[in-house]
């Protein structure tokens, strides 16, 4: 079989959940109703068996012939069909389970890898607004309860119910008083079992909060232990979590009575059934109405019948949760996607970088936000290779600005052009191709230095180019200060790099992937003098020949820049170089004396110090 | 934010005698509950070992015989097991859960209070993920092996002992011919188990990398849209769920398949018993009840040793993880008190480093001969570069660790001598990451003294300079911190760290600055704070602001392992050194950011 690894699950969304699983089934209906076909042909054989065992009991007492009228050659037949029907029994449970296998892990399979694509490809807002934690859960957890309901409830649920009604005719067929008979506690122990199932899953899920409580006592402790050393606080601790010990230790208790409580008592209704079969099933015998085979075969197909029915009621109840965990992922299937190659324009080439702003305004528009623009009527042009630096304090809409240009968000009123062609046309992927940022504390990925450097640069990189861009980014040698050196481990695994070298790795990857246009955040906080200037060099290497936008809340980051656009709310309330600027006075003059100011005043401190 | 499954060492010493004996050891104190369920087991599996019987002697002494009267009579013995099965049923089903429940919360005691004595150094070697499933599913893992898997265990061996006997009394020939598939049934759910096993393990494996590539994934998405990299990942990440599918397919279906194996190859024994058996039954040497009830006991052993396979995997799990809990366990903190250790009369007093050489697990060296002395009352601030040295010395005063060369004396006398608890019941600290425990504002706060009252709270409040900000919340002083105190601010929680140390009353104070900057009211408050809690007492500041190193009586610039310079702030400065560099620095950024966003504002007032 070529398994089908590939399924939108967008078509799978339904407001009728249990439609909505079907259709995520597409493909694999046929070896999953193989997979129950096979299991009916299973639990036919065995069915059949004793039936076969009946045959045998009848022969012996001589209520039937033996085959031929040769009773060791029929013996040796019965033997035979015993085996027989062993390998037929045997041989389809194992298709039916290695199907129904196939059927779960596949569509699991490709539901991962949807969830995994379709993530990485939902909007910005999307990821702004969804914590971390929750989406993983939903892709973790929520995944593997949709591959048990294919892989053990629904197949399960579908199995009691197949024996049921196959065992059912048999009896029917044996002696249909008997069958009746047979089933009278049926509906009361299935009613039961749903019943109780029902609320063992409510008290389950508290025993489950009591175990997250724990959790979280533990946790805190754990990762406080400085805080509870520090005040010599372990009695108050051990008390703390001894109380939610022992409450976990209760409601497990509490748990445990209900289950020890079902369990025998539907011994009880389901023995008192089976017996009272057995009387009635024993009598007939007695008074010659059916053969001790017959007797025989109904001692079998009945103890068969009747004890999977008290699981029936778990497994039904544990589908539930496969329904709630088809609506939590399904929540994030529905929501659309970013289109990354959708474009008006295709261009071959790398852009120019003309980007002209015209009246430009954006909102984000989720409902914390409420429609207020962040970015009001901006207005500039800014020809290929210049550097445009935007100066503003935290909220003024530098990042929303920059934010734009890779169409990380739209801009949602007047007119933004690149290369004199509204931005929008061209394509989400094209754009990030040709455009490079550099954050002031990047994210790096838990692997090593080498591929953290060639991330995203989308072609083969050699060895010695590699160690090019990482030179010119000032990272070379701290990364050879590690004994792996380029293949040293980022991360929890590995080493642990400071903000600025963090940042240096970003501007190798950048180098390597030589955009068009940058974006660089250089709002700089806390790093030592070294660093600071290794890194301004690092920085003047990248910015050569490209376009380019700076991030920053300090006059020296700006100074040298081609345009200089001072916002405050949204608004540029200044534009122009450093020179015009300070010439023109407001605001920009305002925060350039005030960088006068403070040498002064380091100047005076000194000299009252010294 | 759901712990991502780590991958544990599986430690896999062939010596599993002693550690089960241990792990028996664990049932001692519950031996009555042992017992109990051990015998309600037992009961149950021979009952159902005998009801196979009374289905025998209701086919002969009863249908074949034509005798109604003796059938009921069996019939009514039957019901009566069943009433007692119930009961046996109900027993081992609460005890066994109570005991594993149990026994969770014996082990997970046994850990915390572990926990709560070991050093620092256990901590840094362990994440808190790990020692949480220690904890957590570890100890579950060993409950439900001495719970559910002795329970499986007692059954399956009572169950085919009984079966074996009543086999024997009905036909001991016939008996042979099953006891002769028993080993075969063996040799297969051993080899069986070893594969899937292996399966399993690798599923496992990748499950929690590709959990990890999600995480990464979901939390780098911004660096993955900009560099466009949404189709190398994914075909990673395809890589990854291959080799899930493959392992767990594969697992899954060597599952399905061990099953209808045992089934068929006892099918043979079942061709054997019907066949052998119809021939003495021609003899008369063997009812058809008995023949009934060989085939009945023969799928009766099947359930057994189907389980044998899941029993022992499990069980070898829980070796493992018993292995993991005892090594913890038997882990003795690096740091603890000397049988003839003394409380230290108090904390006010010199305080000496001489000569003090420390290094942390990896033995790469922190520090190197660092002596200092401090007199009672002064405030010496620690600066320097990150990984200096400077969180060292202040873990060192804490006694959190212990010099690995050289003493640090307090009033005098090696501070070793002294109880723990007499020190740091009297240590104030402050961390550079504020930590809080879930709960209200005011429990919190009383976390410094325990038996404060709530005057006492807010007058510490009032003295952090944290009373203001704590009011204008809803519900005050009940407020919740949330898990870890993520409902406040980085600065609120400093600043009700700073009130839980005020209300400690301490004697020696320690601070390790935030460097993230919080807003200037905000920073204002935390400095005036800081310096109630400094009058009068000696104090250490890992600095990073201003105001806090001016504040310092000695200012001590640690770089390697060393005091690189010491002095006043106007002496250093003089100096023109390492402190003048960091300070002037320090100077420009601070004053630029506070002038720079204030001036902004001001400029957008106009």
């Amino acid at each position: 079989m070529t398994q089908p690894t590939t399924f939108d699950f967008r078509r799978a969304i339904s407001d009728n959940r249990l439609r909505g699983l079907w259709r995520m089934m597409s493909d694999y209906r046929l070896p999953y109703l193989g997979a129950a076909l096979a299991l009916a042909i299973s639990a036919l054989s065995k069915t059949l068996t004793y039936l076969l065992l009946r045959y045998f009991a009848d022969t012996l007492t001589g209520d039937a012939t033996p085959i031929g009228g040769d009773m060791s050659r029929s013996l040796a037949l019965i033997a035979l069909g015993f085996v027989g029907l062993a390998l037929f029994e045997g041989g389809f449970s194992f298709i039916s389970g290695r199907w129904a296998a196939y059927t779960a892990e596949g569509i699991t399979r490709r539901l991962r890898d949807f969830l995994f694509d379709h993530i990485q490809r939902l909007s910005f807002s999307y990821h702004g607004s969804t914590p971390t934690g929750d989406l993983i859960e939903r892709v973790t957890s929520d995944v593997d309860a949709l591959r048990r309901f294919f892989n053990e409830q629904a197949i399960g649920v579908g199995r009691i119910v197949l024996i049921f009604v196959i065992n059912f005719i048999a009896l029917l067929r044996l002696n249909a008083k008997l069958a009746w008979v047979s089933v009278i506690v049926i509906p009361f122990m299935l009613f039961v079992s749903l019943w109780f199932f029902g609320k063992v899953i409510k008290r389950y899920e508290k025993y489950q909060e009591q175990e997250a409580v724990l959790s979280t006592t533990l946790q805190e402790n754990l990762s406080g232990v400085r805080v509870v050393k520090a005040f010599a606080r372990q009695p108050y601790e051990r008390d703390k979590f001894e109380r939610e010990n022992w409450g976990k230790f209760e409601r497990g208790r509490e748990l445990l009575k209900m289950h020890s409580l079902f369990w025998p008592l539907s011994d009880i209704v389901l023995g008192a059934q089976m017996l009272g079969g057995f009387i009635f099933a024993a009598m007939m015998a007695i008074n010659g109405e059916i053969t001790v085979g017959t007797y025989l075969a109904y001692v079998g197909l009945v103890a068969w019948l009747i004890w999977p029915i008290r699981n029936l009621g778990r497994l039904i109840v544990q589908t539930s949760t496969g329904l709630v965990s088809y609506s939590r992922l399904m929540e994030i299937v529905k929501q659309a996607r970013e289109p990354l190659t959708d474009g008006k324009v295709h261009p071959a080439g790398p852009v120019r970088g003309e980007i002209v702003f015209e009246d430009v305004s954006f909102a984000y528009d989720d409902v914390k936000s409420d429609g207020t623009p962040v970015l009001k009527h901006v207005s500039f042009r800014c020809e290929p290779g210049q550097a445009i630096a935007l100066l503003g304090s935290t909220g003024s809409g530098k990042t929303s600005l920059v934010n734009l240009l890779p169409r990380f968000y739209e801009y949602t009123g007047g007119r933004l052009t690149l290369d004199g062609r509204d931005l929008r046309d061209y394509p989400r992927a094209y754009l990030r191709r040709q455009i490079g940022i550099v954050e002031q504390e990047p994210f790096l990925f838990s692997r090593s230095l080498r591929e953290n450097i060639t991330y995203g640069v989308g072609r083969d990189v050699s060895q010695a180019e590699i160690e090019k861009a990482a030179r010119a980014a000032a990272v070379h040698d701290v990364i050879m200060s590690f004994p792996d050196g380029y293949d040293t481990l980022v991360g929890e695994k590995g080493v642990t790099l400071s903000g600025g070298q963090k940042q240096r790795v970003a501007i190798a990857r950048t180098l390597l992937k030589n955009p068009r246009i940058l974006i660089l955040d250089d709002s700089t906080s806390s790093v030592d003098t070294e660093t600071e200037a290794e890194i301004r060099a690092a920085l003047h290497a990248l910015m050569q020949n490209r376009t380019t936008f700076i991030i920053a809340h300090r006059i020296q980051s700006v100074m040298a820049a081609d345009l200089i656009l001072v916002l405050d709310k949204g608004e540029v309330v200044q534009m122009g170089t450093h020179k015009a600027l300070l010439a023109e006075g407001g605001m920009y003059r305002q925060i350039y004396d005030i960088q006068t100011r403070i040498d002064e005043a380091l100047e005076q401190e000194i000299a009252s110090a010294a | 934010m759901p712990e991502i499954e780590l991958e544990e060492e599986e430690y896999t010493s062939q010596l599993t005698a002693p550690v089960m004996k241990r792990i028996l050891g664990l049932l001692r104190p519950h031996w009555r509950w042992v017992t109990g369920f051990f015998t309600a087991i037992a009961i149950t599996s021979a009952l159902d070992g005998l009801f196979t019987y009374l289905n025998k002697m209701i086919i002969d002494e009863g249908i074949s015989a034509h005798d109604p009267a003796r059938m009921l009579h069996l019939a009514a013995i039957y019901g009566g097991f069943i009433v007692l099965q119930a009961g046996m049923v109900f027993s081992f089903v609460y005890l066994a859960g109570v005991l594993g429940e149990r026994v969770q919360y014996d082990l997970r005691k046994m850990m915390f209070e572990r926990l709560q004595d070991l050093s620092l150094s256990y901590y840094s070697q362990m994440s808190v993920g790990r020692l949480m499933a220690r904890v957590t599913s570890d100890s579950g893992r060993v409950a439900n092996l001495m719970t559910w898997g002795l329970l499986d265990t007692t059954w399956a061996i009572t169950n085919i002992a009984t079966s074996v006997i009543f086999m024997m009394v009905i036909n001991w020939r016939l008996a042979l011919i099953v006891f002769a598939i028993i080993p075969v049934l063996v040799v297969i759910a051993v080899r069986f188990r070893k594969r899937i096993l292996v399966e399993f393990r690798r599923s496992r494996r990748v499950n929690s990398k590709i959990t990890g590539a999600y995480n990464e994934n979901i939390s780098g998405v911004r660096v993955v849209k900009a560099l466009g990299r949404e189709d190398e990942n994914l075909n990673e990440f395809r890589t990854l769920t291959g080799e899930m599918y493959e392992a767990s397919y594969r697992a899954a279906w060597l599952s399905a398949l061990f099953l209808p194996v045992v089934q068929i190859v006892s099918a043979v024994a079942l061709g054997a018993i019907v066949w052998y058996g119809g021939i003495q039954s021609q003899a008369g040497l063997l009812t058809i009840g008995g023949i009934h009830a060989f085939v009945s006991y023969l799928t009766f052993m099947l359930w057994p040793i189907r389980d044998i396979a899941r029993v022992y995997a499990e069980m070898q799990h829980a070796i493992a993880s018993a292995e993991r809990i005892f090594k913890l366990l038997d882990t003795t903190p690096e740091v603890h008190d000397r049988p003839d250790a003394v409380p230290a009369g108090t904390l006010l007093g010199e305080i000496e480093f001489d000569h003090v050489d420390f290094y942390y697990e990896d033995r790469k060296p922190v520090l190197t001969d660092f002596s200092l002395k401090v007199k009672p009352g002064e405030t010496i601030a620690l600066v320097g570069p990150t990984g200096g040295g400077k969180s060292t010395i202040v873990n060192l005063l804490c006694r959190f660790y212990e010099p690995k060369k050289g003493v640090v004396r307090i009033n005098g006398r090696d501070y070793t001598e002294y109880t723990l608890k007499s020190i740091h019941s009297r240590l104030g600290i402050v961390l550079q990451t504020p930590h809080l425990f879930s709960g209200t504002i005011r429990e919190n706060i009383r976390y410094g003294r325990l038996e404060a009252t709530d005057e006492e709270i807010e007058a510490a409040a009032k003295l952090a300079g944290a009373h203001d900000f704590i009011t204008t919340l809803p519900k005050s002083y009940e407020e919740n911190v949330g898990e870890g105190g993520n409902l406040l601010s980085t600065g609120q929680k400093q600043l009700i760290s700073l009130a839980r140390a005020v209300l400690a009353k301490p004697e020696l104070f320690i601070m390790d600055e935030a460097t993230s900057s919080v807003d200037t009211l905000t920073e204002a408050l935390i400095q005036r704070g800081m310096g109630h809690l400094m009058a009068g007492r000696t104090s250490f500041v890992v600095a990073h602001r201003l105001s806090t190193i001016r504040r310092a009586d000695r200012i001590l610039v640690i770089e390697d392992g060393r005091i690189a310079e010491m002095g006043s702030h106007a002496e250093l400065l003089r100096q023109r050194g390492h402190y003048y560099r960091l300070y002037t620095q320090q100077f420009r950024q601070e004053l630029e950011q506070q002038y720079g966003s204030g001036a902004l504002a001001s400029a957008a007032a106009d």
